[in-house]
């Protein structure tokens, strides 16, 4: 068992019928990780596991050598701060972030002080004294982070930190994350945008319908991306001329005729140049009735991550 | 040890001071104002009948059935009240009059004394009696009963409506001490609310009794008396809270769970021995100091509901509601370890 490592071991996660996450294998060494997918793709249930909120249906899960069904034991290097927006009922956001120090066993005067110093990280030293549901959105996310960190945790789970946050602040909370994995922590945090997060993360993981799509440092997650050929299914009368057409002006791999009659299949890895062509062909007068997918996960992982850039 | 404790002080208040909370106050304190009010009607006529001339009992006494309405004029001077009305045939008079401890009533029909009528202005062993019948089948059954469901029920099912359960699931404490601490918050809460409610009401009934009533009664079981009720208020507390909580790990609808109880407690003297020993009420009816009155004439389904299930003995009953209380206890805290955050499907 590794102590410096969280890992996943062939973990599956359903929500009775519903699939959360599909026989994930991950072994993620300290430093910052990025999990990047579209909504629904499984990211919230990676970190839910990994905080032991949620259990494995199969598989297992261990985080720097600690199981998350000893609370008592991980919650003591593990800071997590949720997507879930809501507060407890009536606190304050200084008694927020003092509770949670509370039930770590630190004496009161020493939780107050942590407590503080946690709040003005995040600064919020302002607006500490005010009741939590009075709290803007972006502020609710930094009091959070603020509980989060305030015990000094090993491993620190973030759930779309950086949502709804202005710019400024933005720039500070990234810093606080290099500060964190500097010291040789874990900070895994979640996106839906590679361009928001690829410039201050050692390592991505991509994910998409509850599979782990590509993983590993930003370079090669993007090279794995790009260099994995997606297939398309192009519905329409005259595949012959449609295929001559696209190997003159697009660069794709492969072309057959589809044998149940239905179009052309087409590989290629530069799907940006193909879909121009696509519509230029189109345009030329070629009737194309419709261009599906066939390679799901991918697919629908790089239409995203292209379209989250906009 | 010490984080039950840390757990228990962050939840109290909100044990205490929840969106439900007023009903469950007005639940306790409804004996109290029972018979505060009670105090209030008997000091009243106290105080109305001392104004009265009184007719000394021996006069009253002496008077046979089959005297004349005249002779008995004569012999007990003019009465309070004077009341003639026909039925049928027959006329009937009654003759009001005080006794300076008994209302009195002397009923005549077509001119001759039928009966005589006597009622104290207040009965203490009749109060007692109807004090254990209020304890029994209101308080325990009922009050305690849906305040442990409001308090206890809350403390993880209201969090999971509420969204916030996730914070004690990331606190570095097992799950098991969650489930202690937040059960010792609802007791606390539940045993100063009810405890106290069950001391108000008692103190409300020993309040307006008579010096020759209430001092010996002082003097030999008032303390005992009032400690088991207190007790059996406070333990009623722990063995519905510790069901109800758990109910409220497993169940999103707390209506489920208090008519399942309500009906396996009700139905509790019909079972075989070995179930009765599963209900919280067969233990508790086993520590009240006064048993509960019971109508004969009550059919008897209605009696049986209502009959104290097979008394055991109160070292007997005080082991077996902990042990009960244990059991369910424990059986929450398996049942918090394998629970998940799932706020999704609200
Ligand atoms: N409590 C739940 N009950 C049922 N299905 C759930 C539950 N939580 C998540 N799911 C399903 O599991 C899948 C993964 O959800 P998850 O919340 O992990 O996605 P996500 O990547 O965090 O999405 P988002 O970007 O919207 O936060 C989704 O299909 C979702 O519908
Ligand atoms: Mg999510």
């Amino acid at each position: 068992m590794s102590h410096d490592l969280i890992l996943f071991d062939g973990v599956s996660k359903f929500y009775g019928e519903v699939l959360g996450v599909n026989k994930v294998d991950l072994q993620i060494p300290p430093g910052i990780t990025s999990l990047v997918g579209p909504n629904g793709s499984g990211k919230t249930t990676l970190m839910n596991l990994m905080a032991g909120l949620i259990h494995p249906g199969r598989g297992s899960v261990f985080v720097r050598g600690i199981s998350p069904f000893a609370p008592e034991k991980l919650m003591r290097i593990l800071g997590y701060a949720t997507q879930y927006d809501a507060a407890p009922r009536g606190l304050t956001g200084f008694d927020f972030v003092r509770a949670g120090l509370l039930l770590h066993g630190f004496a009161a005067a020493e939780a107050a002080r942590r407590a503080e110093a946690a709040i003005a990280t995040v600064a919020l030293t302002h607006a500490a004294p005010r009741k939590i549901a009075a709290y803007s959105k972006g502020m609710r996310q930094r009091i959070r982070l603020a509980q989060a960190i305030a015990h000094d945790p090993a491993v620190l789970v973030l759930d779309e930190p950086l949502n709804g946050l202005d710019p400024l602040v933005r720039a500070e909370t990234i810093a606080l994350f290099r500060d964190y994995a500097a010291r040789g922590h874990h900070v895994i945090l979640s996106s839906h945008v590679l361009q928001e997060v690829d410039v201050f993360s050692d390592q991505v993981i991509l994910i998409a319908n509850g599979r782990i799509v590509a993983e590993g440092a930003i370079r090669s997650v993007r090279e794995e991306i790009h260099e994995h050929p997606s297939q398309f299914l192009l519905q329409c009368r005259q595949p012959a001329r449609l295929a001559a057409l696209l190997f003159e002006q697009a660069d794709i791999l492969e072309a057959r005729i589809d044998p149940a009659g239905s179009g052309l299949r087409v590989l290629t890895r530069q799907r940006a140049a193909f879909a121009d062509a696509i519509q230029r062909i189109a345009l030329s007068g070629v009737v194309i009735d419709g261009v599906l997918p066939m390679d799901e996960n991918v697919d629908a992982l790089y239409e995203y991550l292209i379209g989250g850039g906009q | 040890m010490n984080q039950i404790a840390i757990i228990a002080r962050l939840e109290i208040r909100r044990a205490f001071f929840s969106r439900r909370a007023l009903w469950v106050y007005l639940l306790a304190l409804f004996p109290a104002a029972l018979f505060l009010g009670r105090g209030v009607s008997v000091n009243y006529d106290r105080r109305e009948y001392a104004a009265k001339p009184a007719t000394p009992a021996v006069v009253l006494d002496r008077l046979p059935v089959g005297t004349t309405d005249a002779a008995a004029l004569a012999a007990a001077g003019p009465p309070l009240r004077d009341h003639t009305w026909k039925r049928a045939q027959t006329t009937h008079r009654s003759l009001h009059y005080f006794d300076g401890s008994n209302r009195v009533w002397l009923q005549f029909e077509n001119g001759a004394l039928k009966n005589t009528r006597r009622l104290p202005l207040n009965s203490f062993d009749q109060d007692l009696r109807v004090y254990a019948g209020v304890f029994q089948y209101f308080y325990l059954r009922l009050a305690v009963f849906f305040g442990c469901l409001g308090i206890f029920i809350n403390l993880f099912r209201g969090e999971m409506i509420d969204k916030s359960l996730h914070y004690w699931f990331l606190a570095p404490v097992r799950r098991e001490i969650l489930v202690l601490g937040k059960y010792c918050a609802g007791l606390i809460a539940a045993a100063a609310i009810f405890g106290g409610g069950a001391l108000l009401s008692f103190g409300a009934l020993l309040s307006y009794q008579t010096a020759a009533d209430v001092e010996p009664y002082l003097r030999m079981d008032a303390l005992a008396h009032g400690f088991w009720y207190v007790l059996a208020a406070v333990l009623g507390c722990a063995g519905y809270g510790s069901v109800f909580l758990a109910a409220g790990l497993v169940l999103r609808n707390p209506i489920i769970p208090a008519i399942v109880m309500l009906l396996w407690e009700s139905i509790n003297g019909f079972l075989p021995e070995l179930l009765q020993k599963l209900s919280v009420l067969h233990y508790l009816q086993s520590l009240c100091p006064v048993p509960a009155p019971i109508d004969p004439s009550a059919p008897p389904l209605a009696r049986m509901i209502l009959s104290p299930a097979a008394p055991s003995s109160v070292w007997a009953a005080l082991l077996g509601l902990v042990a009960l209380t244990a059991l369910v206890l424990w059986a929450a805290t398996r049942t918090a370890r394998r629970l998940e955050i799932n706020y999704g499907t609200e």
